[in-house]
């Protein structure tokens, strides 16, 4: 799967040459049609011209949302009505060092909701991929009674609209005693990991079975296949599970405002909800504070995230 | 074929049947040893010298009926009655909360099961030592034991924890919501007052025009909802990849850049952002009325917003999901074999021929499984209308708790989570879930996906 990119990039310049300049400029050749040949730079200055302004267009669609976010938080004023159109009226940083420094009496605690969503965030990523990772390749590896009945179980439960135990959530969390404490969201986000499985088991799927047999042969134990063959062998997709595992929780707003009562217990997705049009530039800031970082890793991680998407396709 | 199905099905309650009695005679023949371990969990483990194991075996066993005893034989009582006793404020007698009772009563059945399977694994495993013991070798020790569980039984053990998880915190709520919808919890009925089971909410959905009209209105915006933005996103994510792959295109990292600078950018910042964006004071307003033209209600409670936010929930929910189809498509599209289109060139097919014989069957082929998902997600789109149209009740349109762009599922929140209508809101969480896994499974088992699942292995 990783090389998908890389075969890609290989096989688009020969593929180009092959495709469109090679049948044309024989044919234009063969009859000795000098006209040929200028209609021909003609229709790809045409497509040229096409594709770079739709290329422009689209970009400037994706990008200009962000850019008018990040504008935004480098706003003076705080409020929405003070910007002039989509630009803001005055630039500073003052926003960002406000974010962390005043939180209008108790309201807006940034700080307090940021360090609450990293740990929130990094512990579901921890036990989430180790079940995720583990559910993916006992079901793939394994031929075990009740392989097919949990298969099919998992797929009916996952056609299930995906809130739809939430009252029965927060009865289960006040049994428990664990309302208003974010520790209840890590229980709830690495327990249900495993119910996405199938990305990893889709790539487990794509490992060849005879590693295994040969260091069965050699006596390796179960555990010792997974922990020192298998496990070194899917780095890319540790990976993926592991950003996937880490983002969700990062980004979700709806258990942590089902859970988390006080302000100060919440997480920034809740506290960005919050929100109001008159503390817009706050909410910019924020937004951009939190979107960086995983931004950043997702450009990094690019090549994993696209093997990722690809493999669970495949093998459904 | 479905009659040789029913033939196996057949055939394999027969052979459970015969296992039974098969295990039955095997306890019945075997030592003192496996008996003393039917009678008490453990007890046979102990005896055997494998101290443990069957110390570990007693704690379940007491931890189960301390369980019982306590608190789980009156929950699991509970679940049919739902509730004897109505609170009274007069007499300061407690009363039961019907809600309780039942999530209770499911984990008391569920602990019961899972005692039951315990009981069975400590029996074979009995007879599993009684059998070495006969055959003249030493009971396994602890440490082999464990060494065994890393092992020959490595599926079971790294299985236990992620289904103990599941089973509570997925499955149960599940069960919990799906019985719901056959109480009359919700409402009026509300603790203090006492549930009982009924087909309530059933009628209440079908019979009163409130609601039943507003399911309908919801209903139909879903489905359109649904078909529309999957074709969008897909059409969109598939044409971007086709774009950004085309030979001519220099410099595609950094156009590949924008779209995965959308698709990084946690969803509900992105949400967010645009409700600002559109919102009345919001900057595209601002320049409407400062070029001499009204403003635009785009979002807000108005009847004329109905098609002005539809339309943007389409548009945003496209800014979102099309860079990940894009990237997945671009993976797909480096899979086709280029001689195809070799052929075809040189046969004379244009572009347009190329795309529709080649291309299109081959990405739609790979990518059965990825539109089924896009389509029941799409359905179960909470987040945009959520986000964006958080607190409008369209009470114009005759809409009974919910706005014009919301779908079901935002229905279902609204009903449930924040009003207390648990019966009804569950009763239609139980029809979008038949209409999405209807729709997905007659789609997924067609689909060449399924069929060849195994062939790569």
């Amino acid at each position: 799967m990783m090389t998908i990119q890389a075969r890609e990039g290989h096989t688009a310049p020969t593929n180009e040459s092959q495709r469109s300049r090679w049948p044309s400029v024989a044919s234009a050749a063969k009859r000795g049609d000098g006209r040929r040949w200028k209609k021909y730079t003609l229709r790809r200055f045409a497509d040229d011209a096409f594709t770079y302004t739709t290329l422009i267009i689209v970009s400037l669609i994706f990008v200009f949302p962000c850019l008018w976010l990040v504008l935004a938080s480098f706003s003076k004023s705080g409020s929405l009505y003070d910007m002039r159109g989509f630009f803001p009226a005055e630039y500073s940083a003052q926003t960002f060092v406000e974010l962390f420094t005043d939180d209008v009496n108790g309201l807006y605690p940034y700080k307090k909701w940021f360090m609450n969503t990293l740990y929130v965030s990094s512990m579901s990523c921890i036990f989430g991929t180790i079940l995720v990772i583990l559910t993916g390749y006992v079901m793939s590896k394994f031929n075990f009674k009740g392989r097919n009945g949990v298969k099919k179980l998992t797929l009916v439960l996952g056609m299930f609209p995906g809130f739809m135990g939430m009252t029965a959530i927060y009865i289960i969390m006040a049994q428990l005693n664990l309302l208003n404490r974010l520790e209840a969201l890590i229980f709830l986000y690495s327990a249900t990991a495993p119910m996405g499985y199938l990305v990893q088991k889709g790539y487990f799927d794509s490992i060849p079975n005879n590693i295994q047999d040969a260091a069965r042969i050699d006596g390796a134990s179960n555990l010792q296949i997974f922990w020192k063959i298998t496990m070194p062998l899917s780095k890319p997709m540790l990976v993926y599970t592991a950003l996937t595992q880490f983002a969700w929780p990062w980004s979700d707003c709806l258990l942590p405002k089902l859970i988390l009562k006080s302000r100060d217990q919440w997480t920034v997705a809740v506290g960005l909800y919050s929100m109001p049009e008159t503390h817009f530039s706050r909410f910019a800031a924020g937004s951009v504070f939190i979107a960086v970082p995983i931004v950043i890793l997702y450009f990094f991680l690019v090549k994993h995230i696209v093997s990722g998407l690809t493999a669970g396709a495949v093998k459904g | 074929m479905a009659q040789a199905r029913l033939k196996e099905t057949q055939a394999k309650e027969n052979i459970f049947f015969y296992r039974l009695m098969q295990a039955l005679a095997k306890i019945w023949k075997a030592p003192w040893q496996v008996k003393a371990s039917v009678l008490v969990m453990g007890l046979g483990q102990i005896c055997y010298g494998q101290i443990i194991k069957g110390l570990i075996y007693l704690a379940c066993l007491a931890g189960l009926i301390w369980y019982f005893v306590t608190t789980g034989a009156a929950d699991f009582i509970g679940f049919f009655t739902l509730g004897t006793q109505q609170e009274d404020l007069w007499l300061g007698i407690p009363g039961d909360n019907s809600m309780n009772m039942l999530i209770l009563g499911i984990f008391a059945i569920v602990i019961g099961l899972f005692g039951i399977l315990l009981w069975i694994t400590n029996m074979k495993d009995c007879l599993f030592t009684a059998e070495e013991v006969k055959a003249g070798r030493k009971p396994r020790s602890f440490r082999e034991t464990l060494r065994h569980m890393a092992d020959d039984k490595f599926h079971v053990t790294a299985l236990t924890l992620p289904m103990v998880g599941v089973t509570i915190f997925s499955v149960l709520p599940i069960v919990f919501m799906i019985l719901i919808a056959f109480t009359n919890l919700g409402g009026d009925v509300v603790y203090p007052k006492l549930a009982d089971w009924s087909f309530d909410a059933w009628s209440k959905l079908l019979n009163v025009d409130k609601l039943s009209g507003t399911f309908g209105k919801i209903l139909s915006w879903n489905v359109l909802w649904a078909i529309s933005t999957t074709l969008i996103n897909f059409l969109g994510g598939l044409g971007l990849a086709l774009l950004l792959n085309k030979p001519n295109v220099k410099g595609k990292k950094i156009w590949r850049a924008f779209p995965i600078l959308a698709y990084a950018i946690p969803g509900f910042i992105s949400m967010l952002g645009f409700k600002f964006m559109f919102s009345q004071s919001g900057p595209i307003n601002s320049m409407l009325t400062s070029a001499g033209h009204d403003a635009i209600f785009f979002l807000t409670n108005d009847a004329s917003a109905k098609w002005w936010a539809r339309g943007i929930g389409l548009f945003v929910n496209a800014w979102i999901a099309i860079p990940s189809l894009m990237l997945m498509m671009t993976g797909y599209l480096g899979n086709i074999n280029t001689d195809m289109y070799e052929a075809a060139e040189l046969d004379g097919a244009s572009k347009f021929q190329q795309f529709r014989k080649i291309t299109l069957p081959f990405v739609i082929f790979s990518t059965t499984p990825v539109l089924i998902g896009q389509f029941v997600g799409n359905f179960n789109n909470f987040g945009i209308f959520f986000f964006m149209r958080s607190g409008v009740i369209s009470n114009y349109g005759d809409y009974f708790l919910a706005s014009d762009t919301d779908l079901l599922i935002n229905w279902l929140y609204n009903l449930s989570v924040d009003n207390n209508y648990y019966s009804v809101g569950a009763a239609i969480s139980l029809i979008i879930f038949m209409i999405t896994s209807t729709v997905s499974l007659a789609v997924y088992v067609r689909s060449n996906a399924y069929k060849q699942e195994d062939t790569y292995q």
